[in-house]
């Protein structure tokens, strides 16, 4: 279980968490919602230490990781995959050293054996005929598919996604989020899902939280978010330009 | 200013208050300062650990130095011939005699313009390169990726560049060296008819200054890469931060190249020419 505990967290003059606290369940697959720059990558990166908090505590099965040091942070990291928003694959490497990498760096394999193993996570998300090329050859959905099978390489017991199937086709979002849904139902992995997605978020979330002017608004599952008449949470599912929320 | 320090502020005297506020003007300057030592700290921590990436230090060799080559050596040239085209005329109203120009100019190549023009030169072309590409790396999150990998960006990135740059601005400044004596050389012949073997005389040369020359390439080659690193590594947001980031390093390398000379040359005076 993940719990996030009373989280503040500023940059410079701007407060972005305002004593945010969050409780994810086993196999659950959370999404966190808001609008852009609403901090929802910064609250997930605290999870880990890619953020540090000014206050607050961050609790993963029920041992505190808040304000651990880099190495110690090592043995999170192996639990906690996390697929970044912008794919983050190194240009300079191949689809393959790229998926390899985690494998090299946190089991010490061989360069042959890590490939091996990675080749197999490409064909996770179907780019396994593309191994040998360099991510520059390819658009963003395809660049992000690596992503995803680079945080699978490593088998992690929580999965964080930061905004998944922005800026990929529809067939390719749906290849994503069945794979969320996937490795939930099949590995009991754990997924924090930061998404804009509403397809995705009616389609595979357990539960959605909203998060707005550094604090949640909303906490349930997604049918809550149909029903409920917060006049926040209607304009942002609705996307009115007119109403209460500051964009 | 979180709500502890406003409660502080708010609890001082008006005259406190000032004082203070004088402090928050070098807060940015202490907090940068200890940043880039941090950075130092850890490079030079990483450069002693296994693994280096070798071949990525003969990439980064390959942009400091191959790239930079022409660049420094027509500065350079220039330079020479302009310092020597200047101080041959000051120099024939006022004494009217040539003859020690070679040696002097000479010397002053080693112990000041040499190694300082070509790092002033670093600074502005590697100095930005480094903190634009690692700036890049920190707000599209690939560092943060390297962080997830198990792999510490100061080791990764830095290091390489802090041993390419060590190499290559020792090679550099001798060949601005080089190139600046051999122009100066040019124009003193051509203009003051000095003769060359007369130009060239090494009579004025000591130890002291080709240890103060390698001192202080060295402490530039060290410089430079950190401070521009430490840019790069602080960028926050977009292509804005990065921006900001090429414009510190650039400041803050040519500062620190200009303090640094201004020591080591007082060092050199104190120990060896004094």
């Amino acid at each position: 279980m993940i719990e996030f505990i009373d989280i503040h967290k500023a940059f410079g003059s701007k407060q972005v968490l305002r004593g945010v606290s969050l409780e994810v369940k086993k196999g659950e697959i959370m999404f966190i919602i808001g609008s852009s720059g609403a901090g929802k990558s910064v609250l997930v990166k605290h999870l880990v230490g890619l953020v540090r908090p000014d206050a607050g505590r961050v609790i993963l099965d029920g041992v505190e990781v808040t304000n651990l040091t880099e190495e110690e942070y090592y043995p999170i990291r192996k639990r906690c995959a996390m697929v970044f928003q912008n794919s983050t694959l190194f240009d300079s490497m191949t689809l393959l050293d790229n998926v390899a990498l985690p494998i090299r760096k946190h089991f010490k394999l061989s360069l042959a054996e890590a490939r091996s193993e990675a080749k197999a996570k490409l064909a996770l998300v179907n780019m396994d005929q593309h191994a040998e090329r360099y991510p520059a050859d390819f658009g963003d959905g395809m660049r992000k598919k690596v992503a995803i099978a680079r945080a699978l390489t490593l088998n992690p017991d929580f999965v964080i996604f930061d905004e998944p199937t922005t800026g990929i086709d529809p067939i390719s979002a749906n290849i994503v989020d069945r794979l969320i849904r996937d490795l939930s139902d099949r590995l009991g992995v754990t997924s924090i899902v930061v998404s804009h997605d509403l397809r995705s978020i009616f389609g595979v979330a357990d539960r959605v939280a909203m998060l707005y002017k550094g604090q949640f608004v909303l906490d349930g599952p997604p049918s809550l978010y149909r029903e409920t008449d917060n006049a926040i949470v209607q304009q942002f599912i609705n996307g009115r330009p007119q109403g209460p929320m500051e964009v | 200013m979180t709500k502890h320090t406003q409660a502080y502020v708010a609890a001082l005297s008006p005259t406190q208050r000032r004082i203070a506020q004088l402090g928050v003007l070098f807060v940015p300057i202490v907090t940068q300062v200890t940043d880039i030592l941090r950075v130092g700290s850890l490079a030079f921590y990483y450069a002693f650990k296994k693994p280096i990436r070798w071949r990525e230090v003969v990439q980064q060799s390959f942009f400091i130095g191959n790239r930079s080559l022409a660049f420094v050596m027509i500065v350079l040239g220039f330079l020479g011939m302009i310092l020597i085209f200047q101080s041959g005329f000051q120099a024939k109203r006022i004494v009217g005699d040539l003859q020690g120009m070679g040696a002097l100019y000479l010397q002053l190549l080693f112990r000041e313009f040499a190694p300082t023009v070509t790092a002033l030169m670093l600074a502005t072309r590697v100095g930005t390169g480094i903190a634009a590409e690692i700036g890049s790396m920190v707000v599209t999150e690939q560092v943060d990726a390297l962080r997830m990998n198990n792999a510490e960006p100061i080791q990764y990135l830095v290091v390489p560049r802090l041993i390419a740059s060590i190499v290559m601005t020792f090679v550099l400044s001798c060949v601005a060296l080089c190139v600046a004596f051999g122009t100066g050389m040019f124009v003193a012949n051509t203009v003051f008819e000095v003769n060359v073997a007369t130009f060239y005389n090494t009579s004025l040369l000591e130890w002291g200054d080709l240890i103060i020359f390698s001192l202080k390439a060295l402490a530039y080659g060290i410089t430079i890469p950190i401070i521009a690193s430490q840019a790069g590594l602080s960028a926050f947001g977009g292509s804005e931060g990065v921006g900001t980031a090429t414009t510190m390093a650039v400041v803050n390398a040519s500062l620190a190249v200009t303090i640094l000379d201004f020591v080591l040359s007082g060092v050199g005076y104190i120990f060896f020419f004094s």
